[in-house]
């Protein structure tokens, strides 16, 4: 529907420019919450629908921490996630959940099944979010594994969001966010593990036909994450 | 290979039930015999009462023929020629060429559609006797010796029979004939034994040489369980359950279920989950015969909200489940879910289910996150070099560094409760350690060998 025609339908020019056309529905773009307001900032509004996106660091980055964020963020909306673990590295204390019988679907697989597990869960639609954990995996993943998750992904507007190492995706991910961990600990007395400060800095943001990148972006934010145990 | 059934052409020229092939050719020559089996007669007299189970509740079968009322079918057709064409086309649609008739009596109806593809016999008992009038004995019935003594009567339709004075054909020819003459008078009462509708929908075959591989077995089981969706569409139901029990070479059952998320009417996610099932657990010999049992349930329609993620369909969830399942192994898909222990690396698994639909608001996004292991399943043994106040180095298969900052020792033990079947107790000294690769790990000593095992690292 154009414009003109959506103004001589309703008669008001605000109201007409909010009409979406019904076909632009089907359209699964825009932002999922990662749950970090400094990381939503530095994404310009979360983590892309409908694409791949990637998260990347050494031990003790944060990695794990984020990508729980923003399961939990996706359960807390109602939305089926899926986390597919290589070597089944979850720890019991950091199941998501968004209400009491929410619950991601974990998989458990070898560094070879991983792209095969993500490729099936994707493919069964109605996912928001599917969180691929290579672990420390440092094999070589063909560009067509990769092509084929991001065609898979832009079918069924499911976010992909790939934690590895370093980075794997290239140009195939939307979003791609490097982290640096620094281990805090209180010296006041015996040493004690506080947490872990993080910087994250955006190497690449938003889909292929968003507008460029508003410059007032920061390029780097700083999260910072507790340890409770 | 031994005659079981017969149409009424072969009857009339001598062909009867339990004779053989040969007998059967002799009896009649230019006989068709088609090879079939016990199993393909039965799933063809069932199909042929779900054609009745699409029109009304309760269905009588009697052979190749089945009966049922359609007097409350008055407000969806608008005349009983209608309600007729539509059964043909039930049936057609199924693969039956079926001859249907409409009456006010059970022998009525059958005697009509025994003459008529398709026919409505007038209700009035009047009309009726004039529209049975012209049609010949042998229609009204199939004892040879009932029709012998009508003929010798000299009587040659249905007219002429209920020209005869009742009394004396009850006299000469017993309640057979009498019921005869009463058939063709359409007085007929013979009752009308209705069952409700079976269980569970079966469909089978048996095949004629064994089958080993999953493949082949996989075509056959599509027709199977295409013709049972088929005739449960036709009662406007779906399939909950498979069962599928085969018939093993030389002898033995392997029966299994295949449970399925939701009520269906798809074959593709069926034959799926079937041949994950049998892919994953083989049947143990060749297999002979396949029986498919099908639970009927009605469709659950689901309301979606306009405004919230639907989450994946259920038919489909189950089918990717079952694969993962077969990629991975089933012990490692599921919803994780924590375990009542004190053991920091227990962890569960249960079976998924997608969250309802209505979910809450997006959380607030939060400064500050918790921090988790990322768990080392099970803890890797390593070397610890330890110093005055701890681990000043450590080496495993992934990890040599030397050691920044060690917390630690936390001792932990529990589990004293158990017996060493289940594991025994444990006593463990647990420390956060910063890594000169910086990272930081947690490990821990086991107090009962002394060894030190690597849990994990903080991420």
């Amino acid at each position: 529907m154009s414009s003109a025609r959506a103004l001589e339908l309703v008669g008001d020019p605000e109201i007409a420019a909010r009409i979406v056309p019904l076909t632009r529905l089907s359209e699964k773009r825009g932002h999922r919450p990662t749950g970090l307001a400094a990381l939503d900032a530095l994404l310009g509004g979360g983590w892309p629908r409908g694409a791949l996106s990637e998260l990347c660091g050494a031990r003790s980055s944060g990695r794990t921490a984020i990508i729980r964020a923003a399961l939990v963020a996706a359960l807390a909306a109602g939305e089926a996630t899926a986390l597919i673990d290589a070597g089944g590295r979850l720890d019991a204390r950091a199941i998501p959940s968004g209400r009491t019988s929410a619950a991601p679907l974990w998989i458990r697989c070898t560094a070879d099944q991983t792209l095969k597990a993500a490729d099936l869960v994707i493919a069964a639609g109605g996912f928001g979010l599917v969180a691929v954990d290579l672990c420390d995996q440092t094999g070589r993943i063909p560009d067509a594994a990769w092509m084929r998750l991001r065609h898979a992904a832009r079918a069924q507007g499911t976010t992909v969001l790939v934690s590895a190492a370093r980075a794997r995706l290239g140009s195939f991910a939307a979003a791609a966010i490097e982290l640096t961990g620094t281990a805090a600990f209180l010296s006041d007395g015996p040493p004690l593990f506080s947490g872990l400060d993080v910087q994250a800095r955006c190497r690449r943001v938003g889909h292929e036909a968003d507008p460029p990148p508003d410059q007032s972006r920061p390029p780097c934010v700083s999260l910072a994450f507790t340890c409770r145990s | 290979m031994r005659v079981f059934q017969m149409n009424g052409e072969a009857r009339r020229a001598g062909v009867r039930d339990g004779m053989t092939a040969a007998q059967a050719a002799a009896a009649a020559p230019g006989l068709q015999i088609f090879r079939a089996t016990e199993a393909d007669a039965e799933a063809g007299a069932a199909a042929l009462a779900d054609v009745g189970y699409a029109f009304a509740p309760r269905v009588e079968r009697d052979g190749d023929r089945i009966y049922f009322a359609v007097d409350d079918l008055g407000r969806l057709y608008q005349h009983e020629t209608a309600i007729a064409q539509a059964v043909q086309a039930q049936a057609a649609r199924i693969g039956f060429g079926a001859r249907v008739a409409i009456a006010s009596s059970r022998g009525a109806a059958r005697v009509a559609a025994r003459a008529h593809e398709l026919a409505v016999v007038p209700a009035d008992r009047g009309a009726a006797r004039a529209f049975l009038a012209s049609l010949p004995i042998a229609l009204l019935t199939d004892d040879d010796e009932l029709r012998a003594a009508f003929r010798r009567w000299g009587t040659r339709t249905a007219g002429a029979v209920a020209a005869l004075p009742a009394q004396a054909v009850a006299l000469r020819l017993g309640t057979a004939g009498a019921a005869v003459a009463r058939l063709a008078r359409a007085e007929d009462d013979e009752p009308f034994l209705p069952q409700p509708p079976p269980d569970a929908l079966e469909e089978a075959v048996e095949l004629e040489y064994p089958i080993a591989e999953l493949d082949p077995l996989s075509f056959v089981l599509r027709g199977l369980v295409d013709r049972a969706l088929e005739r449960l569409a036709s009662r406007s139901l779906a399939c909950a359950e498979l069962t599928l029990r085969l018939s093993l070479d030389p002898r033995g059952l392997d029966v299994r279920t295949i449970p399925i998320a939701a009520p269906t009417r798809e074959a593709k996610p069926l034959i799926e989950l079937a041949r994950l099932d049998l892919a994953r657990r083989p049947p143990g010999s060749p297999v002979v015969g396949l029986h498919v049992i099908a639970l009927p349930a009605r469709v659950r329609a689901t309301q979606l909200d306009i405004l919230r993620p639907s989450g994946p369909a259920p038919n489909r969830l189950a089918v990717t489940l079952a694969r993962l399942a077969a990629l991975v192994g089933p012990e490692n898909v599921g919803a994780p879910t924590p375990v009542d222990s004190w053991r920091e690396e227990a962890i569960a698994v249960k079976e998924y289910a997608p969250s309802p639909a209505a979910g809450d608001a997006a959380p607030p996004s939060q400064t500050e996150l918790p921090l988790s292991l990322r768990r080392r399943r099970p803890p890797e043994e390593i070397e610890v070099l330890m110093g005055r106040d701890g681990p000043t180095a450590l080496r495993g298969v992934e990890t040599t560094a030397r050691v920044l900052i060690a917390a630690g020792p936390y001792h932990l033990s529990g589990e004293w409760w158990q017996d060493a079947a289940s594991g025994g107790s444990w006593a463990r000294e647990y420390w956060d350690v910063h890594a000169s690769d910086g990272a930081v790990y947690r490990l821990h000593r086991d107090a009962r060998d002394g060894r030190f095992y690597l849990d994990g690292y903080y991420d």
